[in-house]
């Protein structure tokens, strides 16, 4: 009797190991059905065509649920919960990466980084070692209705590779021909502070890590800049998300300088259709200053508690890694834009876009991609910046740059103490 | 007949402010049910009557699924953790009261001070014992950290105090086990206390979202809060769809509230005194 259990049991035990190599099966965490998940979806099909044994359960979880549950996770060492792939901001990248080392699986080797625009692998690129395969582009970009141009007798040539200084020029010309805002940010500029200062080649770190704030030359460019803005009444400045899509929405605003994500909610003003250009952002009037940053993006990475990280990086690899025609279908029905390089060379890349005038919105876009400063992002992107913003608010409200700056200098060092 | 009809001045003060505070406390409520049946362009240009969407709405979110699964899985986990956590919290503070022991006071006290930990603090740690516990996504590892509530516990406590001690004593006499004392005498007198309990604990269980967040993480028991969240994700946000599931996901506290509203003020004022 004992025996035959015994033969029972092995018997079990070998179907479903062997059940088990036959199927693997991948979990994934991302948020946003009608951008992230659908991305993963369609990944999905492609890869069965390459590897039908590997099974991909993909699991909606809010951006930061995913990273509470990987905090909660990894601080307790009870890993098991988490996934196979979970999709991360870029800037939450570095925090994740350092706070807890050996976490997750590095793929160096494995995916061909080539391929990618470099400013995205550097933020998840920790002691040598890279951890993520980039998805959703953020490159920046001023979106803008060009009939208010028009109206005041200007033309997108006219915005495009031009200093902050002549984009305010042009914006005064703008509201007194429309009576319109040139421009809607949310207040604080919160924004605009990290995309301007990596547009000039700096972040609020030096390339050691430690904070590099009151003697940064971007830093100080960005700062008067962004007073000049406030004071020079061309922006608006929403309270809060919504009031800020609605600023472009009805009209009441004439640009906005985002990451190129931003277009899904301009696009939802229909009457507006063939009234919008994109060109590059405008420039930090100093000798590093470029025309081109980002906002926002994230990435794919793998946690190395998965029972089959090979396997999660080998899915990556081959479809948001290689495939150009996967960037093209997800292209055209969500408007995800790839960091996938060579993405660029596939028709639906070159197509004209009818909502802005049949312009090449992507094929720019792409090739502004490709031109985006690398800069070294810290553990403390956030921090920084929201010291930064409250620095910025303290000269609004009479106090001086210097000041301002050397408080915010001694803020983060504290933070990062 | 003069004097019934005459207007009085502060009397007008007062109704106009009452007037004032009912739109200020009412008008969201009001918001949210009318962008329910917007769409998310309307909404964001600020359209406060009601559309034609609501239909839309609905459809979108059928289609994206799972609304059933998230509202029965909150429901039944905070009809469930309501039931438990009310007797064993009122058992509890009834025995507080009841019963004769030098260190009650203390322990009373040590239980008060634990209310001073901030929950976000004591998360980490006790995901590790659920976890080892193997109560990761399971209905107890859900409610067993919220089942004792010292809220509740000495919410319970102040309300027995005020119960008359004699019909406990002469209950003894006549030969009732205490257990039945609780459940025969002490219950039924205390039930505004309950129904102001009930209120407070089905709402904390219903609106949950950091536990349930990280011990309930399979897809199947996901609860109301986070499959709501889970529409503010987006890169383009569905406003008439996100305002449509606020919406339904307050209205088992309302009709939870109406039904207990009479004894829950009178459970508050009892609780007070």
């Amino acid at each position: 009797m004992k025996k035959l259990f015994a033969l029972l049991l092995a018997t079990v035990m070998l179907l479903s190991a062997a059940s088990a190599l036959a199927q693997t099966k991948l979990t994934v965490w991302c948020w946003d059905p009608a951008f992230n998940i659908y991305a993963m979806e369609e990944a999905k099909k492609v890869y069965a065509q390459i590897n039908p044994d590997v099974e991909i359960e993909v699991i909606e979880t809010l951006s930061g649920d995913c990273e509470t549950r990987q905090t909660t996770a990894l601080s307790s060492g009870q890993t098991d919960t988490l996934p196979d792939i979970v999709l991360m901001q870029d800037n939450s990248g570095r925090r994740f990466l350092d706070t807890f080392p050996g976490a997750y699986f590095p793929m160096d080797g494995l995916v061909d980084y080539d391929n990618f625009a470099t400013y995205k692998i550097d933020k998840f690129t920790s002691g040598g070692k890279r951890y993520a395969v980039p998805f959703d582009n953020g490159v920046a970009a001023t979106f803008v209705r060009t009939d208010y141009l028009e109206a005041a007798g200007f033309t997108l040539a006219d915005l495009t590779d031009i200093t902050w200084d002549r984009f305010i020029e042009i914006g005064l010309k703008v509201k007194e021909a429309t009576g319109n805002y040139m421009l809607v940010t949310q207040a604080g500029y919160a924004d605009f502070v990290s995309m301007m200062t990596q547009s000039a080649d700096f972040w609020f770190f030096d390339d050691e890590g430690h904070p590099n704030i009151n003697t940064n030359p971007a830093v100080r460019a960005m700062v008067e800049t962004i007073v000049k803005l406030h004071d020079s009444g061309i922006v608006k400045e929403a309270v809060d998300w919504s009031e800020y899509i609605a600023s472009f929405n009805n009209g009441s605003a004439g640009s906005t300088i985002q990451g190129c994500w931003i277009i899904g909610s301009i696009v939802l003003a229909k009457d507006q259709a063939g009234k919008w250009g994109v060109t590059n952002i405008p420039r930090l009037d100093i000798e590093s200053g470029t025309n081109y940053s980002s906002q926002g993006g994230s990435s794919w990475v793998v946690p190395a508690s998965s029972k089959n990280p090979e396997a999660a990086v080998d899915f990556l690899s081959k479809t948001f890694g290689a495939s150009v025609e996967f960037y093209q279908t997800i292209l055209q029905s969500s408007g995800a834009i790839a960091t996938y390089l060579p993405a660029a060379d596939g028709p639906a890349y070159s197509e004209p876009h009818p909502f802005f005038n049949g312009q090449k919105v992507f094929e720019d876009l792409m090739n502004y991609s490709s031109k985006v400063p690398l800069v070294k992002y810290g553990v403390y992107n956030y921090e920084a910046r929201d010291e930064i913003v409250n620095a910025i608010e303290a000269i609004f409200n009479g106090a001086s740059i210097d000041t301002a700056l050397n408080d915010a200098q001694s803020a983060i060092e504290f933070i990062m103490e | 007949m003069t004097g019934k009809f005459r207007i009085k001045p502060m009397r007008v003060l007062k109704h106009l402010f009452l007037i004032l505070v009912s739109f200020l406390s009412a008008f969201p409520f009001y918001w949210m049910v009318s962008s329910a049946t917007n769409d998310t362009a309307d909404i964001i240009l600020g359209r406060i009557l009601p559309g034609k969407h609501l239909m839309v709405n609905w459809n979108n979110l059928v289609s994206a699924g799972k609304i059933g699964t998230a509202f029965f899985n909150s429901l039944r986990n905070a009809v469930v953790l309501t039931f438990l956590s009310l007797f064993i919290s009122s058992l509890a503070g009834y025995g507080f009261v009841v019963f004769r022991d030098k260190w009650k006071n203390k322990v009373m006290g040590v239980l008060m001070l634990s209310m001073m930990i901030p929950p976000a603090a004591t998360l980490i740690p006790m995901f590790r014992m659920f976890s080892q516990l193997g109560l990761v996504n399971t209905m107890a590892g859900f409610m067993l950290p919220s089942i004792a509530t010292v809220f509740l516990i000495f919410m319970f406590r102040q309300a027995a105090q005020t119960f008359p001690f004699e019909i406990v004593q002469a209950a003894r006499i006549d030969g009732l086990g205490e257990f039945n004392i609780f459940l025969r005498i002490f219950v039924p007198v205390m039930r505004p206390s309950y129904s102001a309990a009930a209120i407070v604990t089905f709402m904390s269980a219903w609106n949950s979202y950091l536990w349930p967040l990280v011990i309930l993480q399979n897809p199947d028991q996901i609860t109301l809060p986070i499959y709501a969240g889970s529409f503010r994700g987006g890169y383009v946000l569905d406003y008439g769809l996100i305002m449509l599931v606020v919406t339904i996901s307050t209205i088992p506290m309302l009709i939870l509230f109406f039904a207990l509203q009479r004894s829950f003020v009178a459970g508050i004022l009892g609780s007070v005194k």
